[in-house]
């Protein structure tokens, strides 16, 4: 079940890490229309399309592997006191109630939007460029599926956690600087301690 | 049950889920999938043809194409960027030499070092932990105050939210229908008047309790006024160069706010390679975290607009309304409310969760108040300084902690965060009784 797991994780987080960069092709997309427009008095169609239509597949794409990474924000004060077979089994619960049926809502709602945006092949009316929209559309089905397979690897974790007592390990990938300096000194302080007793 | 009633009842099972600890934006989504198929029921119509599904994708897809908030992911880029850049301990190292003189100095060099470079990032524990390996240790050495030093790194890392560019206000923004320039200017001097007021407050303590902050020994870190100038222009100045033309383009209506955060951005990694730190490591994991923090605040978003609009729909904001206006309240104790429950709403939950979730609640009774939206966004963007502060839940605290030396103990950090929480509410006054600290600056360059 574990293999299970991470498989899913795994494909979460190659599609959150590929569209990550789009917000690299903001970044330029947007530097290059500010240098043609305020140099050279000479402004793109598409850049204003391009920069929303890049940063909702940031954005959108990256639910699922935040969900993976448990980035998703949640009012932890008393969850984390709770016992983790005990956080499991109300997760567990909570999954059924307040995750799947949004989100299942979203597939299906989802797919009816995309499909007709794209069948029409849907651009922006705020150029004449005519920048493609239905793409972004068309994302809102696939993000939101893509999500539904992250919560069954997370209920998979709740039972596998409810089973053996301990939540299971998630894989390992870049993590907020706080956290990383944190754990180094959490390390460091064991490794002192450790010695401070074997000198003992 | 009326549809009003069904509509509180809504709201309070969302209270509790989040309580118990479940993701915020999928059980918002959730309910308002939910109690929305109930509002938009017709008997007779197949099961899918509801037209909360309609809604929802509707209301999915203004999140995604809402050109507002495309700057979030920029500058969240910029601060992962200037975070990875290597640039704080020569910022700390030269202010330090350069405040020499000042009473209070290496507290005084921490709040600016901290101010400038949350400023830039925008994150508040990389801050806070990146500041208590490198400030927190050398102020203990000095004979620093335990407390004095540890309120210090708290109340300074925490800054970056409230001074622009930050993204609480873009945040905030975009739930009251605001530009965010307006916002920016209207931010920047209660941003500078707390960061002073914290400044002040160090100085005097250190002239009238000597022992809590002594001065350093003469001799140490004596440099001429020509080095120290050439130790700033290296570290302060590109810093304070990259900020203020990003605010400066905003404000003075130079380029979109989406322009100068790109701007901003490409200058980051710029200044990460002017300091030799630009790597391809740094770099992919900046990208990444820049994804993961933007799904985190903008799945929030496409939960709360399908919540708030079915909320709304059966009544709950009306009976809000009438419930408020019926408790006749004036404006200061309306504010003075509205105040207190976003204080204590920063005890358990996030800044993203309050703004995104809670604060639209009091949006639609400004007007009756005669509260100026603007004045309202900068009273909660200083109150929810406090939530990073305030014990029991003050995230800084934990994170000083975490990096603290063993002797030093959680409550020790937490009485020094206390006196750090008072200036933070003299401040809301100071503003709110001389509102042209915030209005000034909007009014002087965009008129009313």
């Amino acid at each position: 079940m574990i293999r299970l797991i991470h498989g899913i994780d795994q494909i979460s987080k190659t599609v959150g890490h590929a569209f990550a960069w789009c917000i690299m092709i903001v970044t330029l997309g947007t530097c290059y229309e500010v240098f043609v427009r305020y140099v050279l008095d000479n402004p793109t169609s598409w850049a204003f399309d391009m920069s929303y239509l890049m940063y909702g597949a940031v954005f959108y794409m990256a639910g699922a592997y935040t969900l993976s990474r448990g980035g998703h924000v949640r009012a932890d004060m008393f969850y984390r006191l709770l016992r983790p077979s005990t956080q499991a089994k109300l997760e567990l619960v909570l999954y059924f109630l307040f995750f799947f049926p949004g989100i299942l809502a979203l597939v299906y709602a989802g797919w009816d939007y995309g499909y007709e945006s794209t069948r029409i092949g849907e651009v922006s009316v705020n150029s004449p460029a005519g920048i493609p929209i239905w793409p972004l559309k068309m994302m809102i089905p696939f993000g939101a599926a893509l999500l539904v397979m992250q919560g069954v690897a997370e209920v998979l974790r709740c039972i596998l956690c409810i089973r053996t007592g301990d939540w299971p390990t998630r894989l390992h990938d870049v993590e907020e600087l706080e956290k990383q300096i944190l754990e180094r000194a959490a390390r460091d302080a064991a490794r002192e301690e450790a010695m401070q007793g074997a000198s003992k | 049950m009326s549809d009003p009633v069904i509509a509180l009842v809504m709201l309070g099972i969302l209270v509790m889920v989040i309580m118990i600890g479940f993701p915020v934006a999928f059980t918002l989504m959730a309910l308002g999938v939910g109690f929305g198929y109930y509002a938009y029921y017709q008997a007779g119509t197949a099961f899918f043809d509801n037209r909360v599904f309609y809604l929802l994708t509707q209301n999915t897809f203004t999140v995604l194409n809402n050109d507002a908030l495309v700057s979030i992911p920029l500058f969240l880029l910029m601060g992962y960027m200037v975070e990875r850049s290597n640039i704080l301990d020569k910022l700390f190292f030269s202010l330090q030499v350069a405040l020499k003189r000042v009473p209070g100095s290496l507290a005084v060099a921490t709040l600016a070092t901290c101010a400038l470079f949350a400023t830039a990032t925008g994150i508040v524990g990389a801050v806070v932990t990146l500041m208590g390996l490198l400030a927190f240790p050398q102020m203990l050495k000095a004979g620093y105050d335990t407390r004095l030093a540890s309120g210090v790194i708290c109340a300074g890392g925490c800054l970056g939210i409230l001074i622009p560019p930050s993204i609480m206000l873009i945040v905030y923004g975009a739930q009251a229908g605001l530009s965010v320039v307006k916002l920016y200017a209207a931010a920047l001097g209660p941003g500078f008047l707390l960061a002073g007021m914290y400044i002040g407050y160090v100085v005097l303590l250190a002239m009238f309790k000597p022992h809590r902050a002594p001065p350093l020994p003469k001799e140490e870190g004596d440099f001429s006024f020509g080095k120290v100038v050439l130790m700033l222009l290296k570290s302060f100045f590109p810093l304070a160069l990259l900020i203020l033309s990003v605010l400066g383009a905003i404000m003075f209506g130079l380029a979109t706010p989406t322009e100068a955060a790109s701007v901003g951005a490409l200058g980051s990694i710029v200044l990460a390679a002017g300091y030799r730190s630009l790597t391809w490591a740094g770099l992919k994991e900046s990208v990444y975290l820049t994804a993961r923090t933007s799904a985190m605040v903008c799945w929030l978003f496409v939960g709360s607009a399908t919540f708030a609009s079915i909320f709304s729909y059966l009544g709950g904001e009306a009976i809000i309304k009438e419930t408020v206006l019926g408790m006749q309240l004036n404006t200061i104790t309306f504010l003075l409310m509205s105040q207190l429950i976003i204080f204590l709403l920063g005890w358990p939950l996030e800044w993203t969760e309050i703004i995104i979730i809670f604060v639209p609640i009091f949006l639609p009774l400004l007007s009756h108040f005669n509260v100026d939206p603007l004045m309202f966004g900068v009273l909660v963007a200083l109150n929810l300084q406090t939530a990073f502060l305030s014990p029991p839940m003050a995230m800084s605290a934990y994170y000083l902690k975490g990096v603290a030396p063993k002797h030093v103990l959680l409550t020790q950090i937490f009485s020094g965060c206390m006196p750090f929480l008072y200036v933070v509410i003299i401040c809301m006054i100071v503003v709110y009784v001389f509102p042209g600290v915030a209005l000034w600056l909007p009014d002087a360059i965009y008129g009313r």
